[in-house]
């Protein structure tokens, strides 16, 4: 079945289809109507699950981390601030293993106040523990609900969607409703081999030691090593049983391309167009798209980008004082290799500007005009 | 401690930081600069009634269904739960936490259906204790004298009550109408009383048929005559043929006698006895219309009662005075009124009527009640007991200037109703327990007292020190509940008498709750400042230290693990638990 929804609609569904037991949110514009159809749901008995309204972001991942410590499929969704009043809370959730998927609704952070599309609020919490993988379309943004809980109950660390404010979340496309015997079928109920259990009590995230507090990180980045394994297996896994598929990264038009470029988010789809103008009229120009962002996925960039030449990253983000956060991660991804392509960054659409095809355009044509990159990320689409 | 286990390996290690063996040992109290603490307070209704009812306590056993129960509380405290549940203005209603919120409690409606249902099951009041060989006279069957009566008996004591009129009661019995308090309701309290062994004599009036000096026989005396003297309305033509008094007028309908009256029916006075005598001759069939010499505001009658009068259809007249009685055949034919306008405030904060010059006019009347007020007549006490304009002086026990001799009611200066009669019933009784067993009563008050409006529990004053549960002295307030527990809800409505059955019918007014409507209305209670065991603490303790035990029991805190972090005191909806600081 096929229905029009909007992105944040698209979410509250593939949570619903993906039997949560346990949501608990804050709104926060352009999240909101995630957590409104959620209510609604729930209200009216589609989804069988505690809904728990609270007083802030801190408390709803608070509450997401009891819930999935009592072994329940848990849920939340955020914005822009509301992620950053989180932050604490989402070391907790990794440090204690709990597999909660979260979407968040990419927004500018304030100040000055903006509540338009923005990666930054998310990749300021690249460091927290959390997988990390960010949307192109309604329909993947349901798909990846889906997915999500299936990678986070493999691994047992939480997983973060990501969606572009108002171009995903308020923009409705048509988007293909799974059936729900086939999501069961694909997602069993979620069993820890641990749980907040009074007739086995255990105490939880107790205070370890300096003797043994570094194993315990240490298997957090075993797994979330593990992560971009179970991750493609488990898009591998989807793909068979609903016909759809994303990979870890896309790659599109890249055979035989001497310039790739590289996004992630709504503005793949942008760059689709632009890439096909281009090669229409004979350019060798290609697109990957990111996906999963947290892990890293280096091996898989490096096998497409080895053979080329140049790469020019567009970040809709700024890390302040280094640039484009992709293309410092790419930078960082492939520095030890010996042949590498040269890493242009690019910074575009900042707090919603839009990021045009001739804003794209004008990306590939400065990369291709110059030799090196420039030592700093060169921002376009600005004010001239 | 408990035993230690050692990981050789980061394989051996489970994948999430978990523990294995108990964490008991890890006495995290240590952590604790403010210690928790369960403190029951003073619900406002239990402080706002005057006969010092444990109504919190009674809300929580009727909303449990134990309906009977409910009623042995309030029997400790007054013996007259089926009167009070009728004719009380019930000042705990309006000291209810609820009104604030949504709507008080229905106290009122849901004490007369625990006495109902009382009744019903043939319930008596709990035991007294064991016989002592002191006696004690009391002056007068009402509330006041009756309830002294009921204390003094349950401690043991022997009880004479004496009585002018023929029938017990006092203005209980002839003063209030049947529609409000049905004779029945009435006898069966005072049956409850006589049956722990109290004996009456009726027809047998101070200063007539005996004097104080009579009753040397008894080691304490109560006096509680009440006021049964109406105040003239002092214009002249006063002592034509029908013209008579609010409370003779209803003191001759309750006992039964004929009393013509004419058609028309003029009730002059804006209190109780007026609104009663007015709803009365409406029943006795003839029309009854009110004047009252200010405005509806300054009226001293219950609102309840003057709502229901004008429901029947009275017409209330404000600002008129009469100032002349006019005769044909030396019986009353008209009355001379004037109009008034409110002047300044007097003493009492009521707006003076100040008379309009010229405004006089005259209306058409069979009958006058004037029902201007009752005193207290006092010529056969002794003036050594401190009287003082119409009033026995009482000191904080109830007692007079005379050695074992108290006083109570309407004779002493306090609010003049049922249940400061019964109040002032109860402080009597339990003082003269103290006189006769020549206890020190200082410092007694602290322990018995509910709030700060003068409330006495019986109760408490039985149970041995260590028995009683602590109590701190605050009374709890809208803004110390925890108000996100509580949902609105209308309070439930009790049915009435049609008003076209109860012109020419005594028959009562209010019908009360049926079960299921009395154990939903005392849910809505809030419990203030009392824990009912909702076990928010409980649920919301982070460190599971707050420890349930057997049905029933108060939950308690186990301070070797609590950190106090102070969530039970945050959630706790009904200030039942406060934190303080830790004293180490």
């Amino acid at each position: 079945m096929k229905k029009i929804m909007v992105g944040n609609h698209a979410v509250s569904w593939g949570v619903m289809l993906a039997r949560a037991e346990v949501i608990s949110a804050y709104p926060i514009t352009p999240q909101t109507t995630i957590v409104e159809e959620l209510s609604v749901l729930c209200a009216d008995g589609r989804l069988k699950a505690k809904f728990i309204p609270v007083e802030s972001e801190h408390s709803a991942m608070a509450c997401c981390v009891g819930a999935a410590a009592a072994g329940v499929r848990t849920f939340t969704a955020t914005s822009g601030q509301g992620l950053a009043l989180m932050h604490e809370m989402l070391h907790w959730a990794s440090g204690a293993r709990l597999p909660i998927v979260m979407a968040t609704v990419n927004r500018a952070l304030g100040s000055p106040w903006n509540i338009w599309g923005e990666q930054t609020d998310s990749l300021s919490q690249r460091d927290t523990g959390w997988l990390q993988l960010y949307c192109e379309s309604n329909q993947e943004v349901l798909d990846t609900v889906i997915q999500a809980f299936k990678i986070a109950e493999e691994i047992s660390l939480p997983v973060m969607l990501n969606l572009d404010a108002f171009f995903l979340s308020h923009t409705a496309e048509p988007v293909e409703i799974p059936e729900q015997s086939l999501v069961d079928g694909f997602l069993p109920p979620y069993q820890p081999e641990f749980r907040l259990d009074p007739k086995n009590p255990h105490s939880f995230g107790c205070m370890t030691p300096p003797e043994y507090y570094m194993e315990f990180r240490y298997k957090i980045q075993q797994s979330m090593l593990q992560g971009k394994v179970v991750a493609q297996q488990a898009d591998d896994a989807f793909g068979r049983v609903f016909g759809r598929k994303y990979g870890l990264i896309e790659p599109y038009r890249c055979e035989g391309a001497d310039l790739i470029l590289i996004t992630s988010g709504a503005i793949a789809s942008t760059a689709r167009v632009v890439v096909d103008n281009l090669r229409e009229k004979g350019r060798k120009v290609g697109m990957v798209k990111i996906r999963l962002f947290r892990p890293f996925p280096k091996e898989e960039l490096l096998e497409i980008l080895c053979r080329v030449e140049k790469v020019a990253v567009v970040d809709r983000n700024v890390s302040f004082g280094v640039g484009g956060i992709f293309a410092h991660e790419m930078r960082a991804a492939l520095c030890n290799e010996k042949v590498r392509p040269a890493i242009f960054s690019y910074i575009a659409g900042l707090g919603g500007r839009d990021v045009t095809p001739q804003v794209l355009n004008d990306v590939i044509y400065q990369t291709y005009k110059r030799q090196e990159p420039e030592a700093q990320s060169v921002w376009v689409g600005m004010r001239s | 401690m408990p035993e230690q286990i050692i990981f050789k390996r980061e394989e051996d290690m489970p994948y999430l930081p978990i523990t294995f063996g108990s964490m008991a040992g890890n006495k995290t109290g240590t952590w604790r600069y403010l210690r928790p603490k369960f403190e029951n307070k003073i619900s406002p209704c239990n402080e706002g009634c005057p006969a010092g009812q444990d109504i919190e306590g009674a809300m929580v056993l009727i909303g449990k269904g134990k309906i009977l129960q409910a009623w042995d509380l309030f029997k400790e405290e007054n013996p007259f739960p089926a009167v009070c549940g009728r004719v009380c203005f019930h000042p705990c209603e309006s000291s209810c936490n609820r009104g604030e919120f949504d709507e008080a409690v229905s106290i009122n409606a849901l004490e007369r259906f625990m006495a109902d249902m009382a009744s019903r099951q043939g319930r008596k009041p709990l035991v007294k204790r064991e016989k002592r060989k002191e006696k004690a006279a009391i002056v007068g069957s009402g509330p006041a004298g009756l309830t002294c009566a009921y204390h003094l008996a349950r401690l043991g004591y022997g009880v004479t009550v004496f009585e002018a009129l023929p029938v017990l009661g006092g203005m209980l019995r002839v003063g209030i109408p049947e529609y409000r308090l049905p004779k029945k309701v009435l006898e069966e309290e005072i049956d409850q009383i006589l049956e722990l062994g109290v004996k009456a004599e009726v027809k047998f009036r101070l200063g007539k048929d005996f004097v104080m000096n009579d009753l040397k026989e008894y080691q304490a005396i109560f006096l509680a005559m009440g006021n049964h003297q109406s105040k003239s309305l002092g214009i002249p033509g006063e002592d034509t043929q029908g013209i008579m008094s609010g409370l003779e007028f209803l003191k001759n309908v309750n006992l039964g006698k004929a009393v013509p009256l004419g058609k028309k029916v003029a009730v002059i006075g804006g209190g109780n006895t007026a609104i009663d005598a007015a709803r009365s001759v409406l029943r006795l069939g003839s029309k009854p219309f009110i004047l009252y010499r200010r405005t509806r505001e300054e009226m001293p009658a219950f609102l309840g009662e003057i709502l229901e009068a004008e429901e029947e259809g009275i017409e209330i007249s404000y600002l008129v005075s009469p100032v002349r009685v006019i005769s044909e055949n030396g019986k009353v034919s008209r009355l001379e009124c004037l109009k008034n306008r409110l002047g300044p405030a007097d003493e009492d904060g009521r707006r003076r009527p100040v008379e309009i010059k010229g405004s006089n006019f005259v209306v058409e009347v069979d009958q006058v009640i004037a029902a201007i007020g009752e005193e207290a007549d006092l010529s056969p006490l002794p003036k050594k007991l401190g009287l003082k304009e119409s009033a026995v002086l009482t000191d904080e026990r109830g007692a007079t200037k005379q050695k074992g001799v108290f006083a109570g009611g309407d004779i002493i200066q306090q609010p003049r109703t049922v249940v400061h009669a019964i109040g002032s019933g109860k402080r009597a009784a339990i003082f003269i327990d103290c006189f006769l067993k020549k206890k020190k009563w200082e410092g007694l008050f602290e322990a018995i007292r509910i709030g700060e409006q003068g409330s006495l529990s019986a109760k408490r004053y039985l149970q041995a020190e260590d028995e009683r549960i602590s109590l701190t002295s605050k009374t709890v307030r809208l803004k110390d509940l925890n108000l996100d527990y509580f949902d609105y809800k209308k309070r439930k409505k009790m049915p009435k008498a049609q008003v076209a059955k109860r012109v020419g019918s005594f028959e009562e007014v209010n019908q009360g709750y049926a079960e299921e409507t009395a154990v939903a209305e005392a849910k809505r209670c809030f419990n203030c400042g009392v824990c009912n065991l909702c076990d928010n603490c409980y649920i919301y303790c982070p460190d599971v230290a707050i420890v349930k035990q057997g049905e029933d029991e108060p939950n308690v805190i186990d301070y070797d693990h609590c950190k106090g972090c102070g969530v039970c005191v945050e959630e706790c909806p009904r200030d039942a638990m406060v934190m303080e600081e830790e004293r180490r």
